[in-house]
């Protein structure tokens, strides 16, 4: 039983929430459902192409051509294809780790899989130019690049953050979820 | 009601692209690709569900009327701390937030907040804390998560210097 709360907190919390929602104001529940439902629409709707250009991917790049680009000996070159990738991507934020495990099973190096995570949570290049558009140049000049600096010495410093054994457990996690 | 957008209809049209051309080089290779990506996306749904469910009740507590008045009335380093606690906890798409920020400092709030805001309701993603634990573990999102806000309090203080 305690195992079964512990595996999904996350929706024991949200529905705690939506009870105690329920009790102080019934449309506020029926309205978060309904922000859900919303949400979960439009990810069926755009998502699974993702993931069938994923699995694609999966068959048809060589582990080979990613170990050459982002792999260990990778450099300079690693980070900006990681770059890239994150900033011309488009989707939501859920598929952007799916995607990353597919890269470290690929036998990306792990530093470029999470500067690509960083990238992508806040550097895509549409949304830059539609904040450019909405509130002015120096607004976004300043976040974005400010971020580019931070994003790229937190890059580099995962050597000394992150254990081999950290980095072993998600490219194990990656091939994990890749089998079966 | 339902968009698909843009970016949607790139998607679209790359996938369709990409499996046509896989499907005429090599059928077999193909159909396990397009089992590949239908079994991470039944891993990854379970996942997605109850996390949908924050985001439904986070929508539904924290408006953009909630954010443009608290975002409008406080000031100080009290409204910097609550633009980026906002941002960091807050889900929403930044075609809504980025003109409501335009708002607000049209009528005046202070930029370091508006620009705290923003700067994390992009970088600072509470919200999938768990799934990114799930997927590496606590320590790689908290690392993620602690560098972004610590990005967003640099933009904040150079965003002060700037703007005063």
């Amino acid at each position: 039983m305690k195992n079964i709360l512990m595996k999904n907190k996350t929706f024991f919390v949200a529905v705690i929430a939506l009870v105690v929602m329920a009790i102080i104001d019934v449309s506020l529940t029926y309205n978060a459902l309904g922000n859900t439902l919303n949400q979960l629409v439009s990810m069926i709707i755009i998502v699974p192409p993702i993931f069938i250009l994923m699995g694609l991917m999966d068959v048809w790049v060589p582990k080979e051509t990613v170990i050459n680009l982002m792999g260990e000996q990778s450099k300079f070159k690693g980070m900006v294809l990681a770059f890239f990738l994150g900033a011309f991507s488009a989707g939501p934020t859920v598929i952007a780790f799916p995607i990353a495990h597919l890269m470290l099973n690929k036998g990306a190096k792990y530093s470029n899989v999470l500067f690509f995570l960083f990238v992508w949570s806040s550097l895509k290049i549409p949304i830059i130019f539609y904040q450019v558009t909405a509130i002015g140049l120096y607004l976004p000049l300043i976040i974005n690049v400010t971020m580019l600096c931070v994003f790229i010495i937190a890059s580099l410093l995962t050597k000394i953050v992150f254990k081999n054994k950290d980095i072993s457990l998600y490219k194990e996690k990656a091939h994990n979820m890749s089998q079966k | 009601m339902i968009k698909i957008g843009i970016d949607g209809y790139i998607i679209y049209g790359l996938t369709l692209s990409v499996l046509t051309w896989s499907f005429f080089k090599d059928k077999e290779k193909t159909k396990k690709g397009v089992l590949k990506g239908v079994k991470t996306f039944r891993k990854v749904l379970p996942i997605i569900v109850p996390l949908f469910l924050i985001v439904g009740i986070i929508l539904t507590l924290i408006t953009p009327e909630l954010i443009y008045n608290v975002l409008g009335e406080e000031s100080g380093i009290l409204g910097y701390v609550i633009g980026l606690t906002l941002g960091s906890v807050t889900f929403m798409s930044p075609f809504v937030a980025y003109p409501l920020g335009a708002v607000l400092l049209e009528e005046g709030a202070a930029y370091p907040q508006i620009a705290g805001f923003l700067v994390t309701l992009m970088s600072v993603g509470i919200i999938y804390y768990p799934m990114e634990a799930k997927f590496f573990n606590r320590k790689a999102a908290i690392y993620r998560n602690l560098v972004s806000f610590i990005g967003a309090v640099i933009v904040v203080f150079i965003v002060l210097v700037i703007y005063s």
